[in-house]
């Protein structure tokens, strides 16, 4: 990764969502970078997977608005008060129509993909002054009518990240990154049957390398897409410069 | 004609209503205001006002607003406008502001949406209007979560767009600028003019004869400009934003 120090922001990152799919190769991807990762999930420290295993962790289900509270305190010690990126990447949605819905699901997609990261935001921004915020959004963003409530949140995260990146401007770099479809298993897992399609989702290395690229380029939009461009772009200039990461 | 407004004891809600009672309809008002000030006559049964907090989770409390909307529906008309705000330095503003702010605008229209199509409520060539608002298209520094719930709000409209289509129900997006209402003059910097936002009877005129063929639907020019610059230079839309409320907001210690 270029670059060094707070805006570079080698150092302490916070990362929601850690235990399986781009959250897990976010984190591995950080650490990678020589970053110092605090990671989250609702997974307990004994189910998580190997490479996730040797990070500092605490369980935490952002769903229950305590436990969203008792995270950012948990973030706040670990860091000494001094975070160089909170990276707000757990999401959660479900493949269904409207009429499908219930309103203890709506009320919990919007509590997890947009309420904790408001709710982390407000109480990590001292700890981020001269750092950087990641909200990790989705290409739904716009709409999808196949996921119409997930499509929701995300769209609201868009405009939260839009809003802050600008209140925030100078003072902590705030991006909204939106990835294409990534093979980790959560459009399964939220109810769409596999397709033909799956095989040309994008693997979730090649999209955290990309994403976290976009997230310390001193340079760039507010609110960036990671699809198949910017990750085919990396691979390219990769393959054609040896030894980049 | 059977129309239901969330919010109706002011703003663009409370002229929705006049309109709408003022041309024979028969309305049903949710609305957290238990007693409405001013409200307009009517026919007998022309009005029910529901008293409803959109902003609480209480499923007994929602069981019985899904009751009195079977006995009032199908509706022919849905207007969900109800809206809070919270302005200032997003980090100044109680997290409980920011909270409530998200489950009234957008946790409680999603719900609705949800409630009206559970219980067909939703008469054959209804038309269902989602107010959000211009923020959708400029982006709203000092208003961080106000913009979030209406971007949220975009994204569900445009995702119902199609499926509700097939159910011969037509969505709409209402991204009205600013309006001359209590909670314009609540939310806005202090000494911003008055002169140049919208009268709320303009706005729900447009909204009460618009095309079903239109999704979008923007009040007046300088919102068509808003939206067009929007869409081009997102950007410098939402760093204009910034100037123009934004850094007042800061300078009158919000």
């Amino acid at each position: 990764m270029a670059g060094s120090g707070r805006h570079g922001f080698i150092g302490t990152c916070l990362i929601t969502g850690a235990s399986h799919g781009l959250g897990a190769a976010l984190a591995c991807e950080l650490a990678a970078r020589g970053h110092r990762v605090l990671a989250t999930a609702r997974r307990a420290p004994t189910e998580l997977p190997g490479e996730i295993a040797g990070f500092d962790y605490m369980q935490a289900d952002l769903a229950q608005v305590d436990e969203v509270a008792a995270l950012a305190d948990w973030a706040l010690a670990e860091s000494g008060g001094r975070l160089d990126l909170a990276l707000l990447n757990a999401g959660l949605g479900f493949y269904r129509p409207l009429q499908a819905e219930t309103a203890a699901d709506i009320a919990r997609v919007l509590q997890v993909n947009l309420d904790a990261c408001v709710h982390l935001a407000h109480a990590l921004h001292p700890a981020l002054s001269g750092g950087a915020l990641g909200l990790v959004g989705s290409v739904a963003h716009k709409g999808a009518a196949g996921m119409p409530v997930y499509a929701a949140s995300k769209g609201a995260l868009d405009g939260f990240g839009r809003a802050l990146a600008e209140e925030w401007r100078g003072e902590v770099r705030v991006r909204v990154l939106h990835p294409g479809p990534v093979a980790t298993g959560m459009s399964e897992r939220a109810g769409r049957p596999r397709g033909a399609i799956d095989r040309f989702f994008l693997s979730p290395r090649a999209v955290a390398a990309a994403l976290l690229d976009a997230l310390s380029a001193p340079r760039g939009a507010d609110r960036q897409v990671i699809s198949y461009l910017r990750v085919g772009r990396r691979g390219l200039w990769r393959g054609l410069v040896p030894g980049r990461r | 004609m059977r129309v239901l407004l969330s919010g109706g004891a002011s703003g663009l809600g409370a002229a929705l209503l006049h309109a709408c009672m003022a041309r024979g309809d028969q309305v049903t008002v949710i609305d957290a205001v238990p007693d409405p000030q001013g409200a307009p006559e009517g026919p007998a049964g022309g009005l029910a006002w529901l008293c409803h907090d959109l902003g609480a989770a209480d499923p007994v409390a929602w069981a019985q607003l899904e009751t009195a909307l079977v006995d009032r529906g199908p509706f022919d008309l849905v207007v969900l406008n109800a809206g809070i705000s919270a302005t200032g330095r997003f980090e100044h503003i109680p997290l409980a502001d920011h909270r409530q702010v998200s489950r009234v605008n957008l946790r409680a229209p999603l719900q609705l949406a949800m409630v009206l199509q559970h219980r067909k409520a939703l008469a054959p060539g209804a038309r269902l209007v989602f107010v959000a608002s211009l923020s959708c298209f400029t982006g709203y520094p000092g208003a961080a979560s106000y913009a979030a719930s209406k971007d949220g709000l975009a994204a569900f409209a445009r995702s119902l767009r199609r499926p509700l289509r097939q159910a011969g129900v037509v969505v709409q997006l209402l991204c009205p600028g600013p309006m001359d209402t209590p909670h314009a003059a609540r939310h806005a910097p202090k000494r911003a003019g008055r002169e140049r936002r919208m009268p709320p009877e303009r706005v729900a005129k447009l909204v009460l004869r618009a095309s079903p063929r239109r999704f979008l639907l923007l009040p007046g020019t300088g919102a068509h400009l808003a939206a067009l610059l929007g869409r081009i230079a997102p950007r410098t839309m939402t760093r204009i934003m910034g100037r123009v409320l934004f850094d007042k907001l800061k300078q009158q210690g919000r």
